[in-house]
């Protein structure tokens, strides 16, 4: 046995076994059919199903196919590649049936292209509350795409492209050669300033590996620190006084820490009057709660108005107990949250929290 | 749109998995039938082998030192003295083994069982036989046999004349406490099956007539005085074995017809008060589909009632596969040192559906959690992996059996 593998328990980890997907999204011309072309061909795409909007765009060369059909095409590296067909939910439900069917290849992770217009939001909510998809698959990774040319303007003139930069876990520039190195560090400032918590990679030619676009999300119950930690995103934390030193004017990311342990009602009314109040502008939640009588913390996550059904870790993956949530909205400041989780737990819990 | 039959490499009959991954494979010196019967001995010197009895002649047993299980290792393959007997089941308590014996027909001999001496694993040693032979016996086809004391057989008897031909196995309890001197102290059958029994012979099943006797007889130390025993097409009953000289029925499932009978493994989850029911197909290319494993709420025993049955995948897309598809054996959570006990995760085998793995947390709602069916084993007969019996480890190492030629599969879960 691998040395890195914990005893096994007599029951199952929700979380383990679960297929990973990250989410490829980017304004138009960003350069996510170019990424997903040179992607693509990567050995370390087997077992990998990508789910594009047209095979015929994407623009791979015959004599990489092994064998195709109108919806799909499996590629001589092991990649799978199909095409959404309906609804999100619609193509993943069908690539998993086929696949347990013996249909197509046995893929263990998928690859999500979506339309350059389209917002992100959606398709993780998708992936985070839909009850037969929640048996299979797990959200991994939202990665951005940002063209190097178009971006700083694009940024400014309308919102769909900040929302995309503020909900991902990894960004990535293309077109920078066609840039200047001082413009290029502006963008990477102005990203920053947006998604204070993503790390950035610059692709040269539309090249990225495999491996910064995956393996974000948490992948077992009895994950370990630095797994949290790459989930929650490094980043800059706010100082004692809770202030981040770097504003963007719209999107203010910021973490909430409680010491003492939440009562689970308190906690998800205080989300409910959240989300009720301010969903639309509640981009991303993500955290651990410690939960008064759980051994392990509550792993929380949304987007927008909806949630993922609460899931408890094994145990915390450090001495650190206390809860930590990071909140990333769209013009809601750190203390009108903060404000909130005092008044509610002290009128639910009767003890300020 | 277009049929999508050939996207993945190696065609229909190629390996499938999910969260079960394959770390060793041995095909068993070239007898890879393993039939039924699967237990793990821990020695004396810390070894761990997997005893494995096979499907049919030649091969009697064959034990693996899987102590490192990336590395299964060959000690030990006995051969039977001829080939109308088959060996079939077994268990192991200690260093002492049990192995049935069925002959193709009745009054052949060896019937019953034999108690080997494994405590040098490479050299079984042979202690006593319990002869179930007789003019209307076949002998053995089940034991089970995990308290040291008592052997719970499926066996027809020297002195029982079955009112049919298909009913000539019953439940028979034998002490071993000294093991070389077998003794029965009690037995149940189906009322009807014995000539002379005052119950008229039960109806036969109307489209497949697999017969009235036992399959699997399963007693747990944890509730010492109850049977769980399948009864092909008698159903599932749970006797009451409090006095082990007079088995008692205190409940009793059955769903055939309108199912297609043959009743396999009644595995109790003992805590939760549920029963883990499966059927055995029999037949090949989906004759007798469905083949179900059913989950049964069985906290009131005289009231035993179905609520699930373990999602598997469309009959339509495995039947193509050849050989047969549907439930047959599940790991039976065995009390000893090596064996993995759950009240929630059960592991099951569906020939050429493979080996697969259901999370029945929620009772109602059984989930599958991962499966893995191998690729068509060299000279397969049916064209398809057969798995035929899985035994898990207490680490969650799965170890798959094939039916015909495919050996013995080791698996890795990540669930």
């Amino acid at each position: 046995m691998s040395q890195t593998q914990v005893s096994p328990s007599t029951t199952r980890d929700a979380l383990a076994g679960l297929i990973p997907v990250s989410i490829i999204t980017g304004f138009l011309g960003s350069g996510k059919t170019t990424l997903l072309n040179r992607l693509l061909k990567r050995p370390e795409m087997n077992r990998v199903a990508v789910i594009v909007n047209e095979l015929g765009e994407i623009g791979i060369d015959n004599d990489l196919v092994e064998v195709s059909s109108e919806q799909m095409m499996l590629l001589n590296n092991g990649c799978l590649c199909c095409v959404l067909r309906g609804d999100l939910q619609e193509t993943l439900r069908d690539l998993f049936i086929k696949r347990r069917n013996g249909e197509i290849i046995d893929f263990d992770r998928v690859v999500i292209e979506t339309t350059g217009l389209a917002d992100p939001a959606p398709v993780m909510q998708t992936l985070i509350t839909d009850s037969l998809l929640l048996e299979q698959y797990r959200l991994d990774c939202v990665v951005t795409l940002v063209d190097a040319v178009n971006a700083p303007g694009q940024l400014v003139q309308f919102t769909e492209p900040v929302k995309q930069v503020a909900l991902a876990d990894r960004l990535v520039v293309t077109k920078s050669d066609l840039v200047t190195e001082q413009q290029l560090s502006a963008l990477t400032s102005r990203l920053r300033e947006i998604n204070p918590k993503a790390p950035v990679k610059v692709a040269l030619n539309g090249e990225v590996e495999l491996s910064f676009l995956v393996d974000v999300g948490l992948r077992r119950a009895d994950a370990r620190l630095e797994e949290v930690e790459r989930w929650l995103g490094a980043g800059e934390e706010e100082d004692e006084h809770g202030h981040t030193h770097r504003h963007d004017q719209t999107v203010q990311t910021f973490v909430l820490r409680f010491d003492r342990p939440l009562a689970w009602e308190a906690f998800t009314q205080c989300l409910e009057v959240l989300t009720a109040l301010r969903g639309p502008d509640l981009l991303r939640v993500k955290g651990l709660v410690n939960v008064a009588g759980k051994a392990g913390p509550m792993v929380v996550q949304g987007v927008q108005h909806l949630f993922h059904p609460p899931l408890e870790l094994a145990a915390w993956p450090s001495t650190d107990r206390t809860t930590r949530l990071v909140f990333i909205t769209r013009g809601i400041a750190r203390e009108t949250v903060a404000d909130l989780f005092k008044a509610i737990g002290a009128v639910t819990a009767g003890q300020p929290v | 749109m277009a049929v999508e039959g050939s996207l993945r490499p190696g065609g229909q009959a190629a390996q499938l998995a999910l969260n079960m991954k394959l770390i060793a494979h041995n095909e068993l010196a070239g007898f890879g039938g393993v039939g039924e019967g699967i237990n793990m001995q821990k020695t004396k010197d810390g070894r761990r082998i997997l005893w494995l009895a096979h499907e049919s002649a030649p091969k009697n047993f064959t034990g693996v030192d899987v102590t490192d299980p990336r590395n299964p290792k060959m000690i030990v393959q006995t051969d039977l003295p001829h080939a109308d007997v088959r060996s079939n089941s077994l268990d192991v308590v200690g260093d002492i083994m049990a192995v049935a014996y069925q002959t193709k027909k009745w009054g052949l001999k060896p019937a019953g069982f034999d108690l080997f001496d494994v405590s040098k694993p490479e050299q079984p040693k042979l202690i006593s036989h319990f002869d179930a032979s007789g003019p209307h016996s076949r002998g053995a086809h089940c034991v089970f046999f995990v308290d040291g004391e008592y052997v719970h057989l499926t066996s027809g008897a020297a002195d029982f004349e079955p009112t049919n031909p298909k009913d000539d196995q019953f439940y028979r309890i034998i002490d071993v406490r000294n093991p070389s001197k077998p003794t029965e102290v009690g037995r149940w059958w189906y009322p009807g099956t014995r000539k002379g029994d005052s119950a008229p012979p039960p109806p036969r099943h109307p489209k497949f007539d697999g017969g009235y006797r036992p399959h699997n007889t399963n007693v747990y130390p944890k509730k010492p005085n109850r049977a769980y025993v399948a009864y092909i097409d008698g159903g599932a009953w749970i006797l009451d074995i409090g006095d082990k000289s007079k088995p008692k029925p205190v409940g009793h499932l059955q769903y055939s017809p309108p199912y297609n009978g043959f009743t396999h493994t009644v595995l109790p989850l003992i805590e939760r008060g549920y029963l883990v029911i499966s059927d055995e197909c029999v037949k090949d290319n989906g004759e007798d589909w469905p083949k179900l494993t059913w989950v049964v709420d069985a906290r009131v025993e005289s009231n035993l009632v179905p609520v699930a049955t373990l999602p598997l995948p469309p009959a339509e897309s495995f039947i193509k596969r050849g050989g047969r598809y549907g439930s047959h054996n599940m790991h039976e959570n065995q009390p000893g040192p090596c064996s993995f006990r759950s009240e929630t995760l059960i592991f099951a085998t569906f020939f050429n559906g493979g080996v697969r793995a259901f999370d029945l947390t929620n009772a109602f709602q059984p989930k599958e959690v991962g499966y893995f069916v191998p690729g068509a084993p060299k000279l397969a007969p049916k064209g398809s992996a057969q798995i035929n019996d899985v035994w898990v480890d207490e680490n969650r190492l799965v170890y798959a059996v094939d039916r015909f030629g495919g050996g013995l599969y080791t698996l890795e879960t990540s669930f």
